[in-house]
This record gives structure tokens, sequence and C-alpha cells, in this order.
């Protein structure tokens, strides 16, 4: 039984057709008077993986809920367009929404002991995206959430069903938290800095499994992370954020190996890399959100902003595949 | 329903609520705190505001309505009714406050004992106000009443003993929390004394949560003694007393309902009031309550 | 956790044991001389000391203690002096069972009212809706219930004639007439426990729906009343139970009020008129009583903390 989504007829399951999965126009999201999301342009191909770069507070987190559908109106506005599988996501009723949620989109929190209900069973919890979107049985829902936990490397998973989240680590709660976005093979994943609250030995690991999950279900994903240097590493693709906007996007080793944005350099060189002597931070701040610059957002910040920056934000130029929003690209 | 649950999406949300909920607080506590005043000038100036001897009774005037003569009407034994509810409000605010006083300084005596002694002091004591605490209040109260025997003095003795327990286990843990305190080291080991140590450290800690929770019971103090007298087992007639006013008018709710319901709706909303400023007290003292917003 | 059980039951038993002998101090502070109430009024000073003897009066408190303790055990609770009713069965078969259905109807009143309201007050936080639910907790929870009980006597009662305001008749001898006869005491009993479950409810509930797993749970696809009710709730459960037995005291306060009010048979009523009539013994029956239900109710309430939180079960 899948699920019964309105979705647009031109799809992009017709053969030969690149009909992006996920399309993002000039979206922007507003909370009263503070734009939080300034004109986000994102696309992301069936199969293909996105880094989301940024800082704290860049909006990284905020862009990844309001994909999932959890930040609408009237808490916020929303302004654009996002498009799943060409169907128009600000527009989408909620119980439309409610069936795409953990069904075709899964979302991986950052703090898996925070996300998980104290109480009830990991294997509950993993059987309910089960039990909604697919409508299994008890028994199937029990079997599959075995087989899922086995495919997350949850170890003897059948004893692992009843416990309950604190009598698990960290590294086996998020484990069971990718189990459950993953449960209703869904095409997208979203996964919020997934593995920022571990520990840097089982970090890589995750990592690994996230993706090793991704690819066998050749869905999307997109990765919200801090560390560019781990996105390249991990994606197909990079969008660097800023105060809410992208600055600059595109194929990972491209961005990574020769940065066009002032900020992304400035990212790129805040990194201790072997052989380097010093550390270079980004001077300043980045500005409350109820006082965002005109303009361009980073200008403030960076060493090469003049007069115009402060009035007239740049435009994505697209060069060679990629995105940059800056004046003074070189 | 759903905008409601939105809130729990936003990464940091509550940032207009939190300027709505505490304006609301604070305005019921300060509500409170106005009627309370309101209540405590009727109290201390009831001798020049009542309009009669509250005691003195005319039985060829009973159960007569709101009149020129008797603002707020009479009883059956034609005591006038508003001059009662004045004396009234002085004997209630007195019997709490009195009550409460007593047991906190009891009560806090024998938690700081405890606390501070440690040992086989504390273990007796603790197993004591256990033995307390064991009943609920208002049978405690009565069973003192039962010993000591009625009148407003016997009650006030009787309400401070029920409080004893709950003020001397605060305490205690207070002062258990103090304790292990690093900056106690400190001071013990810069050579102060123990009582300035007790003196100047502990209790001032130890305080101020206190006199929150006995500004909250106080209303407790007040429910209970009305109740006790409502009961008769509590203040003796002819005493103006809210509770023996209500239990009086019982029988005749029908032809002279004043009788119960003046006092009743005076009782009624000061507790409501008393309620509402140890709310607002409470979250001004709890930071973490800031967080129902 | 089979220690941590019995290091619990030591404890109790041990309150008990303090139970006991306050009950007994109680009776021993009372005024009065048994003995010579019990001879009248003409005695000799043989009789008296024969009497004397023979109660055990003349032996050492302690052992008056422990003779005493020995015969509530096994429920020989002596006989009351006015109505020469055996204590025991007054106290237990017939004044308990009534305070029982009173106290659990109310509860039930309040739980069926009070949870809804928290909920919705919650939910609509800050508008009219929460406005109004809590200014009634408030209410409800401050207003004096003897007051109250007699204020809806006197309406629906008296005026409107809806329900009867005296008496009571068992619900186990007749269903319909004795819930009948209970609900305006219920009601008036249940509004002070409504305010508070409701309060406790809301706040309870606001602090829950801001965690993370209730995002979550949203995030796989959960409908906005399943997150409320199913996962949010789950979580209330425990700081409710955990007020509710902290607020006994006041529920028993309360039941006491309206059992006189109403004229139910009840403990309360049970203990006002021995204390009226100068009854100790029957104070006492109904101190030891009214104590030993309240460390039971506290005991059973701490252990449904393991059953409704599972971070506090030890595996």
């Amino acid at each position: 039984m899948d699920c019964a989504v309105a979705l647009n007829p031109l799809a992009a399951d017709m053969p030969g057709s690149q009909e992006p999965l996920l399309e993002v126009r000039d979206f922007s999201l507003r909370r009263g008077k503070a734009v939080v999301l300034d004109g986000v342009n994102l696309a992301l191909q069936p199969g293909e993986t996105l880094g989301l770069i940024g800082e704290s507070g860049a909006g990284k987190s905020t862009l990844a809920l309001a994909l999932i559908g959890l930040l609408r109106p009237p808490e916020v506005q929303l302004e654009g367009s996002m498009r799943f599988r060409g169907t128009e996501l600000t527009q989408l009723r909620e119980a439309d929404y409610r069936r795409l949620r953990g069904n075709k989109i899964g979302l991986i929190f950052q703090d898996a002991t925070a996300a998980l209900n104290p109480c009830f069973t990991v294997g509950e919890q993993i059987a309910e995206p089960l039990k909604r979107h697919l409508g299994l049985s008890k028994w199937n829902r029990r079997e599959q959430a075995t087989a899922l936990m086995h495919s997350v490397g949850i170890p003897e998973p059948r004893l692992r069903l009843d416990a309950y989240p604190h009598e698990l680590s960290g590294g086996m709660q998020q484990r069971v938290m990718i189990a459950i976005a993953l449960a209703c093979n869904p095409e997208l994943l979203l996964a919020d800095e997934p593995t920022s609250a571990l520990d840097v030995t089982i970090q890589a690991q995750i990592m690994e499994l996230i993706l090793d999950r991704v690819r066998a279900l050749n869905s999307s994903a997109v990765f919200v992370l801090h560390d560019l240097a781990l996105g390249a590493q991990v994606c197909d693709r990079i969008a660097v954020m800023y105060a809410g906007q992208i600055v600059e996007e595109g194929p990972s080793e491209r961005v990574l190996a020769s940065p066009l944005h002032p900020y992304t350099r400035g990212l790129k060189s805040c990194v201790v890399e072997l052989g380097s002597r010093t550390l270079e931070p980004i001077p300043g701040q980045v500005p409350p959100l109820n006082a965002m610059p005109a303009g361009c957002r980073f200008a403030p910040r960076c060493p090469k902003a003049k007069a115009i920056c402060g009035e007239q934000r740049p435009l994505a130029e697209t060069r060679d595949g990629r995105q940059v929003a800056c004046w003074f690209i070189d | 329903m759903s905008d409601a649950l939105n809130i729990t999406a936003t990464p940091d949300s509550q940032w207009k609520r939190r300027f709505m909920q505490p304006l609301l607080r604070q305005r019921s506590a300060m509500v409170g705190l106005a009627i309370i005043a309101l209540y405590v000038v009727a109290a201390v100036f009831a001798p020049w505001l009542a309009t009669h001897d509250p005691t003195a009774q005319d039985l060829m005037a009973s159960l007569q309505g709101p009149s020129a003569a008797h603002w707020l009407g009479t009883d059956s034994y034609g005591q006038d009714l508003y001059s009662r509810l004045l004396y009234g409000a002085q004997l209630a605010l007195i019997i709490g406050f009195a009550s409460v006083a007593l047991g906190l300084v009891a009560g806090v005596a024998i938690g700081l004992t405890a606390g501070l002694m440690g040992g086989r002091t504390e273990w007796v004591l603790m197993r004591i106000v256990d033995g307390l605490l064991a009943f609920p209040e208002l049978i405690l109260a009565m069973a003192f009443m039962a010993v000591l025997g009625l009148g407003t003095e016997n009650v006030v003795y009787a309400l401070a003993l029920s409080f004893v327990g709950p003020f001397a286990r605060m305490t205690r843990g207070d002062v258990l929390q103090v304790k292990n305190q690093p900056y106690i080291e400190a001071a013990q080991l810069m050579g102060v004394s123990t009582a300035a140590i007790i003196w100047r450290h502990v209790l001032p800690n130890v305080v101020s949560p206190i006199l929150v929770q006995a500004g909250m019971r106080v209303s407790i103090a007040i429910l209970l003694e009305s109740g006790l007298s409502f009961l008769g087992i509590g203040v003796v007639p002819p005493t103006p007393d809210w509770g023996l006013m209500i239990s009086e008018g019982r029988g005749f709710i029908t032809m002279a309902p004043w009788i119960s319901g003046v006092p009743g709706v005076a009782l009624a909303i000061l507790l409501v009031a008393l309620n509402l400023l140890g709310d607002g007290l409470r979250d001004a003292f709890d930071p973490t309550t800031q967080k129902d917003a | 956790m089979f220690q941590a059980a019995s290091a619990k039951l030591a404890q109790t038993l041990l309150v008990l044991l303090f139970v006991s002998a306050a009950s007994f101090a109680f009776l021993k502070l009372a005024p009065g001389d048994p003995v010579g109430i019990m001879l009248g009024s003409d005695y000799s000073k043989a009789s008296y000391d024969q009497l004397t003897h023979e109660l055990g009066l003349d032996r050492p408190v302690v052992f008056q203690y422990g003779n005493w303790l020995a015969d509530f055990v096994r429920g020989d609770w002596g006989t009351s002096y006015i109505t020469s009713q055996n204590i025991f069965e007054l106290a237990v078969l017939q004044a308990l069972p009534v305070t029982l259905t009173l106290a659990a109807l109310s509860l039930l009143i309040a739980l069926v009212i009070g949870i809804p309201t928290g909920v919705l007050a919650a939910l609509y936080r800050n508008s009219w809706v929460d406005v109004l639910a809590t200014t009634l907790a408030i209410g409800g929870n401050a207003f004096p219930s003897f007051y109250l009980g007699i204020l809806l006597i006197w309406l629906f009662g008296v005026d409107l004639g809806w329900f009867p305001v005296l008496g009571f008749v068992a619900p186990w001898e007749d269903f319909w007439q004795g819930l009948w006869h209970l609900t305006l005491p219920a009601v008036t009993l249940g509004a002070w426990y409504v305010g508070l479950i409701a309060r406790i409810t809301r706040s309870s509930l606001l602090e829950v729906l801001g965690q993370p797993y209730i995002l979550a749970a949203r995030a796989r696809g959960e409908p906005a009343w399943r997150v409320v009710w199913v996962h949010g709730m789950r979580n209330v459960l425990m700081p409710l139970v955990t007020v509710i037995g902290l607020q006994l005291g006041g529920m028993l306060r309360g039941a006491v009020m309206t059992e006189v009010v109403f004229a139910l048979p009840g403990l309360g009523m049970m203990v006002t008129t021995a204390v009226l009539n100068r009854e100790y013994i029957v104070v006492q029956a109904g101190i030891m009583l009214t104590g030993l239900l309240f460390v039971a109710v506290n005991l059973a309430v701490d252990q449904t903390y393991q059953f409704l939180d599972p971070r506090l079960r030890r595996r």
C-alpha cells in the first residue's frame, strides 16, 4: 500500500527525463520580520547527494525542516517554490504532506538521544512509519524492523527490538534514527548533522553507514554539515550557506579545490591543514536575524567588499556548473 | 489545531510567546496582590469600618436582608454580617499568618538542626518528621484540636503543628544542599566559626525558598482554619469567623442565603487572590518555569 | 530491584510504626479519664483500681503501646461508647468504602474533565481558551470545597431539584441511585482536583511538546492528534501522577469537608463526629486508618513511577 500523493503527471519517472527530484527556486522563509532563508536555489537529481555547509545559525537546519514540511504557515511565511518530484510542496495540503514525511522524505536528527521518545521501545518507534505508511501487520512490522536494525548494523536486532532508547549507547541510538528514517525506502533523505553528537571514533562509521544505505536504495540525500571538507568528501555537490543565503554551489571537488566565493575561501582557510602554519579565522560574526544587512549579507566581513555589495544582493552567476553569489569573482 | 502544533517545529520558537505569558502571569499576580491588600486594609481598620459590634445579638432583627441599618443583613442571632465580615477578615489573616509563622520557625529550627548536626540526631528528627508527614494535614489538625480543645488560640497551635512537618523537611533538604557547596568548605578552611557560617552562609540561602513556600502556605492555613471552624472543631461561637458563619448559614440557605453567601464569597476571593500571588511568586523565583511561555 | 523494594518496604514499615506510635500518643494525650468515663458517676477507689488493672493502664506506657498495637493488628479496635458499635466495623467496613468510593469517583471526574482541558489550554496557549481554562483551574483549586458544596446543594439540589442533597446510597447495592446521590459530592471534590490536573497537564504538555522527539514523530508522518495524545501525553503521565500523589493530603481534606456537607458516612464524617463527641478512641482509629491509607497510597504511587517511566526501571 503505497502512499497516494498528488503527483505532477509530468514528473521525473518518464524515461530519459532530467527532471530533478528536488527543485528549490527563490525560496524564502520569514518569521515575522526576520528573513531566515533568503532566495535559496537548489536542485537535486535522483541518486545525488548534496552537502549543505555553513556555520551555526546559517539556516541549514531551517531549510531541512522546511523541506520536510515542519515549518509552515502560520508560524512562518513561505515564498517561492519547492518542488519534490514535480509536486509543489509549499502549496501541499497538510494531509498530503504527512504522507510524504517518513515515507518518501526521511529526516535524521542530530541528537538521537533527544529525538527518541523515552517511553517507547526502539522497535515500536521504528515500526511506526511501517504501520502508518505501509500498513504492515504487527508480525510483519516486527520482522521488517528487525531487518532494518540489522541493515544499520545493530547487533542482535531481535533482542534490541524491545529495548528502550536509554538502554542503548549514543551510536546505537543514531543507528536507530537512521533505521526509522529509511524505514519506508525514502527517495529523499535529509540528515541534519547526523554525526555531530557522536564520539569521533564512531562518526566515520555512521557516515559510511548512511552513505551505504542511501546508495543501496538509490535515494538522494541532503547532508547538513558544518564541515566543508567532510561535505566534499561525502557528497556529490556542495552548497555553502551563509546567513540564510546560498553563496556558492557546485560539484564538491571543484568547490573545495577552488572556492570562488570569499566566504567559502574563508571556510577553507579556517581548517587546519597539514603543512599550514596559521589558522585564519573569518573576522566578525553572523549578523542577528533582525539586523540583516541589505545587499550581500556577507559584505560586512568580506575582504573584497565594495560599495555595491552593501546595496544590491549579488545574483547567482553560473560558471562551469557552479553558482556563485558575488559581484567580484575572479 | 495544527497551527498550535507548529510551535514545536521551530528550532528557537517562543520568542513572541515569551513576552505575552509572563505579562499575563504578572498581571494576575498583581491583581491577587491588590485584592489581598484590600483585605488587609479591611482587617486592620475593622474596628473603624465596622458598623456594629460583631458579636452583639439582636434577635428582633435576625435573618434580615441587606438594609440601611445592616449593610449586608443579619444572621439568625441578629448579628450584623458586614461587621462580622470585617472582623472575620481580621481573624482569618491573623490565624493564617500566625500559624504559618509559628510552623515556619519550629520547622526551620528542626530542619536546620537535623541538617547541620547529621548523624543520629538527624535520623531521629527526620523520622519524627516523617511520622508527622504521614498524615494528611487536616486530620493532623483535627487530632490536635481534639487534644487541645477548641478556640482561636488552639487553632493557631494546631495548624502550626501541622505545618512543622513540611517546613522541616524542606529546610533540611536545602541545608543538605547548601552544606555541600564549595563556599562552605572554603569558609571552614579559612577558619570562620561555625556559628558565623550558619548565620551568614547557610541561613540566607535556605530562607528564601522557604519564605516563598510559607507565603503559599498562608492560603492553605486560611482554608484549613475556616474548614475546621465550619466543622465545628475550630473557633468557638460567637467569634466572627467565616467558616463558622458559613456553617451557621447552612440551615437558612433558602430563606436567607446571604448568611452563608457573604462570608463564602469573601473567603473564596481571598483564597483565589492568595493563590494567584503564590503562583506569581513561585514563577518569579523559579527561572525554569519561564519556559512555560 | 529487589534490594530497592525491600529497602522501601522497611522504610514504609518504620513510618507505619511512627504512625501507630503517634496515634497511640494521641489517645494518651487526650483529655478525659477513660476509666472514670467507663465507670460512670459513682465508683469506689477499689473498683477504679480494679478496672485500671484490667485495662492494663497501670503498666508502663511502652507496654500499653505494645498491647494496643497487638490489638490493633488483630482488628480489635474497641467499641464505641456512644453507639456501642465495633469500631473496626464502623471504620473499615462502613466508613472506609464510602470515602474510597467518593474519592475514586471524584478523581475520575477530575481526570475526564481536567486532562482535556489542560491539553486544550496547552495547544491553544495564550488564546482565550487558555486564559479561560487557566482561570477556571485556579478558581477551582482555590475555592473552598465546603462552600462549593453548599452552593451546589442550593442550586442543583434545592432550587432545581435535580440531585439529592444528602445521604449515601452504596453503588454496589443500587448502582444508579448510588451514583445519583454521589454526583454532587463527587463534583464538589472533583472541582478541587480538576484545577490541579488541568494546570499540570498544561504545563507538562507544553514542556513535552517542545522536545525533539515530538518533532521526530511528526517527521515520521504521524498526525497531529497522535503526536499530542500518544507521544506527548505518555510523557505527561509521570508528572501528573506525581502531583496527584503529592496532593493526596489536599484531596483528603476536601473529602472530609465534602462528607460533612453532604452527610456521607465516610471516614471524614466519622472522625469529625468523634471529635465533636469527644470520643477519642474513634478519633484514634480514624487517625490511624487515614495514616495507613496515606502511606499505602504513597507507596502505590511510587511503584507506578517505575511503570510509567522506563528510564526508572532497573534491568
